[in-house]
């Protein structure tokens, strides 16, 4: 019986080395700049094919090919660093870190436009050897792919500890504007930080590209979202910590697939992540307490002065939207109705999020949870739509805060991640409860909007029933803000402690916002399945929480009225580039890190 | 609107001396952009290749350009319902083609279903796709056809006994491999194992091992092409040397690109092979070397395929949304490289009766397989 585990051990240990090679970048810019880093995973995929060119077109031997790759991705981080997130310096924390989102659609549209979406094989120019090992084997690449991961992290190590950029570096980390009058520069070290996490990230896709033959333009969302977790369980800022959580992560896949089969893989993985940050909110290999919480509140969302908005200009606005339909343009309509139950979720989000500082990754699920109990309700129950739909909203508010409940007691990042595996899990649970929720097949013959008998189904009405809603969640939603629980939890976002203090119990009051913010973001769940018809796990993936997160952001965070322009500016740009085609992602991702450079704390700022 | 103006535009200019007559149009919803890009652009390659003989030698629809209008939905639903309201209200729209996924088009349904326009979802293999309405059609091959061959070919000609499935875990994927289970049952296999994987998973060794010790004869492969191709490579060093017989999906050049030397010795069936004799084959083979120096792949021949189809509506129903819709329920003998002949069963509203030819792979080129040869 020992063989097999023997076996799972090892190929947990080579997926892992691949995590590692993802991690290690991450950790270092997450310890200077304490930003987790969406570009990395494009940096990953942008060497991958850098390196495709030299072998395949260059005929490069290995050793220069990875030369090339380091020196031309270690250019693109320190132009990131320069172009991309130096200006956006002390506006706040969460600027740059929509900035890389952006930067990071930026370059994969790029790489696609060039290479084409096409996947394509990198051969790997190592001889073909393997060494036998229990039951399987590993080969050069394994070993090479280790050794990378290791010496880097050793060169870090020495660089970090002995060397006077590397003192730089570690100042800088613990206190920026401290280091600044000490005289180091922290601009240079800013920028020798993303050169040599940009060469890794590129060495990193040229090797792991060779090791599975096959590089695509898509491959970086995934890319990254292995490595922040990997780097989670770890202990972030923690390079040693990063390869060892790396690791660990493969072994937990790994052993997953060996106990429970291999779909519930990632369920298993982030599972166990939640696990450990609940026990060990540090990381497993963080010496507890060491670091001081890091600063969400303050600091981690721009001050700025919200743009006053009169009431008789709201008044005039929902007016003219209200007469949208005289458009006669049932396109226009539906991409507004689009926006508008985004903006329902957006509303949630700047919610949690913004007014009670808990950054949810994973908003999504609020979403699909909506959809599902409406859907279900009203296919299996055979309950009237608005009534499933009420319901529904009732269902994601409990279940919601539930399952974000451990969340609560995390800072900063660790509740981003905690939400975003939460997202994950929600999603993968809906893949594989076919009993009740049919899993893969989805659900079909949801029943159309209707109010008892009377279809709504016409788009004027879909638009004018989502104009409704958005409308009613935002008045109770500044209702709420301005009285004794928006208090509390700007409170709580301010400052965690010094809230308890006053007898403000944070958990709860997270609670109040989850409960209000899931019921809003689950009726948007449920129009939209009634809207569609269909739905399946995959209807709201992981790439809508990061949606809705930018918009939230580009709004302004706890914006309310921010959240909605937001919505209609993020939904309708890449309608309005439709004509472009191809490119229209790119143009959206450029406008995009316009818009953060100019307005940092959000278009209408925020609250 | 300039790109697409562009693309009607010299379409129009090409194929028509006189200039004057409208193209008629086709919308497509699929993704150009996004994860799924690389699906998109075979399609295109697809599409523009049955244009070039329609427009060309074939003269166009009674004088009157073919022209597509491909809308970016980067395979997400809430772009893909969008797109729906811009091509019903659209009047120049005579058909739609798309989208790409189930829950892509899906959503989509019910605008088309309202508005009477025909959505032709040519991918779309979920069974519950033609069910939305009678304005929901699919050429896409049906698992029903495709998955009973495959079993028997694993089973009763490659004599393989214990059976361990691999398939995407997707609606597509976990409706073949239920099919395919009680076909290979029936023909008196044995299943000894049946894992899901997720689309974007990139590591097998685990559930290669998962599968090794389940002790299978033979392994079938419910995949598409590029991860049909990181299992390949990754059972040898999982020390797997069983016999790997794969879905059609997998016949793509790209398969052979990214598999290597691991997919030598990997037996799957396809629709069509370069090697098949009938004149649709041989031409649309020979003018996809032609104008792509390289193999088509199941997705560019669905889509060639399918435009033809719309040609040949067009011609003989007229090109209207009601001509299109009328057209497919009668419409038979449409030459396909995927069927042979075209004909739809006007309940279902899908055609029956894909081809396969059973294909090895060797010396990194797919050959056809003869028994006992």
């Amino acid at each position: 019986m020992l063989a097999p585990w023997f076996d799972y051990t090892i190929n947990g240990l080579v997926v892992g080395n691949i995590y590692a090679l993802l991690a290690v970048g991450l950790a270092l810019i997450f310890g200077v700049a304490n930003l987790i880093n969406f570009a990395q995973g494009s940096i990953f995929t942008v060497g991958a094919f850098v390196g495709w060119t030299c072998v395949t077109r260059l005929h490069t031997p290995l050793p220069v090919t990875l030369l090339v790759v380091a020196l031309f991705c270690a250019a693109l981080g320190m132009a990131i660093e320069r172009v991309g997130l130096r200006p956006l310096q002390g506006s706040s924390r969460i600027a740059p870190l929509l900035a890389t989102i952006g930067i990071s659609l930026v370059l994969d549209q790029l790489v696609q436009l060039i290479f084409s979406p096409d996947p394509r094989d990198l051969p790997s120019q190592l001889p073909d050897w393997r060494i036998p090992l229990g039951g399987g084997s590993i080969g050069a690449l394994d070993l090479l792919i280790a050794g990378v991961g290791m010496a880097s992290a050793a060169v870090l190590y020495v660089f970090l500890r002995f060397t006077r950029l590397g003192w730089a570096v570690r100042a800088t980390a613990q206190d920026a504007e401290a280091a600044q009058q000490m005289g180091v520069d922290v601009h240079r070290v800013n920028m020798a930080v993303f050169a040599i996490a940009g060469a890794l990230g590129g060495v990193g896709g040229v090797l792991i590209g060779m090791y599975y033959n096959d590089i695509d333009p898509a491959m970086s969302f995934q890319a990254t979202l292995k490595g922040v977790v990997a780097l989670l369980i770890g202990g972030v800022a923690n390079i040693p910590g990063a390869i060892a959580g790396s690791l660990l992560l493969g072994l937990i896949e790994s052993y997953g697939i060996a106990l429970f089969g291999t779909s519930y893989r990632n369920l298993f993985a982030f599972l166990m992540l939640i696990v450990i940050l609940l026990f060990r909110p540090n990381g497993l290999f963080s010496r507890g307490g060491s670091l001081p919480p890091e600063p969400l509140t303050g600091t981690f969302i721009a001050r700025s002065r919200p743009v006053r908005v009169p009431r008789w200009l709201l008044s005039l606005l929902v007016g003219v939207a209200a007469l949208a339909p005289l458009t006669h343009s049932p396109y226009l309509l539906q991409t507004l109705s689009n926006a508008l139950l985004y903006a329902l979720l957006a509303l949630s989000l700047t919610l949690v999020a913004g007014t009670s500082g808990v950054v949810s990754l994973g908003h999504a699920a609020l979403l699909a949870i909506g959809g599902y109990a409406s859907a279900l309700l009203a296919i299996d129950l055979g309950l009237p739509v608005p009534v499933c739909v009420l319901l529904a909203g009732c269902i994601t508010a409990a279940l919601g805060t539930a399952l974000v409940s451990p969340a609560f007691r995390l800072q900063g990042h660790y509740v981003a991640i905690a939400t975003l595996a939460i997202g994950e899990i929600v999603s993968l649970v809906i893949l594989n409860w076919t009993g009740l929720t049919r899993g893969p097949m989805g659900l079909t013959g949801i029943p159309p909007l209707g109010f008892f008998g009377i279809p709504l189904d016409s788009v004027e009405a879909v638009y004018w029933l989502s104009l409704a809603l958005v409308v009613i969640v935002a008045l109770l939603q500044t209702r709420l803000l301005s009285g004794h629980l928006g208090r509390a939890w700007r409170a709580i976002r301010e400052d965690e402690i010094a809230a308890r203090a006053y007898g403000v119990n944070p958990a709860r009051y997270k609670a109040m916002a989850f409960a209000f913010g899931g019921f809003g973001a689950g009726i948007s769940g449920a129009v939209t399945a009634h809207l569609y018809s269909y739905i399946n796990h995959e209807t709201f993936d992981a790439t809508i929480s990061l949606l809705a997160l930018t918009i939230v952001i580009l709004g302004g965070l706890g914006n309310v009225l921010g959240a909605i322009l937001g919505s209609v500016a993020l939904i309708g740009l890449p309608e309005l580039f439709r004509a472009a085609a191809e490119y229209r992602m790119l143009i959206y991702g450029v406008v995009l890190l316009l818009l953060i450079r100019f307005r940092p704390q959000g278009l209408l700022g925020t609250v | 609107m300039p790109f697409r103006l562009v693309v009607l535009v010299l379409l129009a200019l090409w194929a028509v001396p006189a200039g004057a007559a409208e193209p008629v149009v086709v919308g497509v919803s699929g993704p150009l952009t996004g994860p799924s890009a690389q699906y998109g652009a075979q399609w295109k390659k697809g599409f523009d290749l049955a244009l070039e003989a329609i427009n060309g030698a074939q003269g166009g629809i009674d004088g009157r350009p073919l022209a597509y209008d491909f809308e970016d939905s980067q395979n997400d639903p809430r772009q893909s319902v969008a797109i729906a309201q811009k091509f019903v209200n659209d009047p120049r729209i005579i058909m739609e083609l798309g989208d790409f996924s189930s829950p892509a088009s899906m959503a989509a349904s019910p605008i088309y279903q309202r508005a009477g326009l025909v959505q032709f979802g040519f991918t779309n293999s979920h069974p519950d796709f033609t069910k939305g309405g009678d304005y929901m059609w699919s050429n896409s091959i049906s698992q029903a056809d495709e998955m009973p061959h495959l079993a028997s070919f694993a089973v009763k000609e490659l004599g393989l006994k214990k059976l361990a499935v691999l398939h995407l875990n997707t609606d597509w994927g976990s409706t073949s491999a239920a099919i395919f289970v009680q076909a290979a049952k029936a023909d008196g296999a044995e299943i000894v194992a049946d894992e899901g994987y997720l689309p974007d998973e990139r590591d097998f060794r685990s559930t290669l091992t998962r599968v090794r010790d389940s002790g299978p004869d033979g392994v079938i492969l419910i995949s598409y092409y590029a991860d049909g191709a990181l299992i390949a490579r990754q059972a040898r060093s999982t020390g797997l040397k069983q016999t790997f017989v794969a879905v059609s999906s997998v016949y793509s050049p790209k398969f052979i690109e990214l598999g290597g030397d691991a997919v030598n010795g990997v037996y799957t069936d396809s629709t069509f092979a370069p090697t098949d004799p009938r004149p649709e084959v041989q031409q649309f083979v020979k003018a996809y070397r032609a104008k792509y120096e390289a193999d088509p792949d199941t997705f560019s021949a669905q889509a060639y395929d399918t435009m033809n189809l719309v040609a040949a509506l067009a011609r003989k129903y007229g090109p209207t949304r009601k001509g299109m819709h009328d057209g497919l329920m009668q419409i038979s003998d449409v030459p396909s490289v995927v069927y042979g002949r075209i004909k739809f069963d006007p309940q279902t509203r899908r055609v029956a009766g894909a081809r396969s030819v059973d294909l090895l792979v060797q010396n990194g080129v797919f050959t056809v397989w003869k028994p006992h040869s």
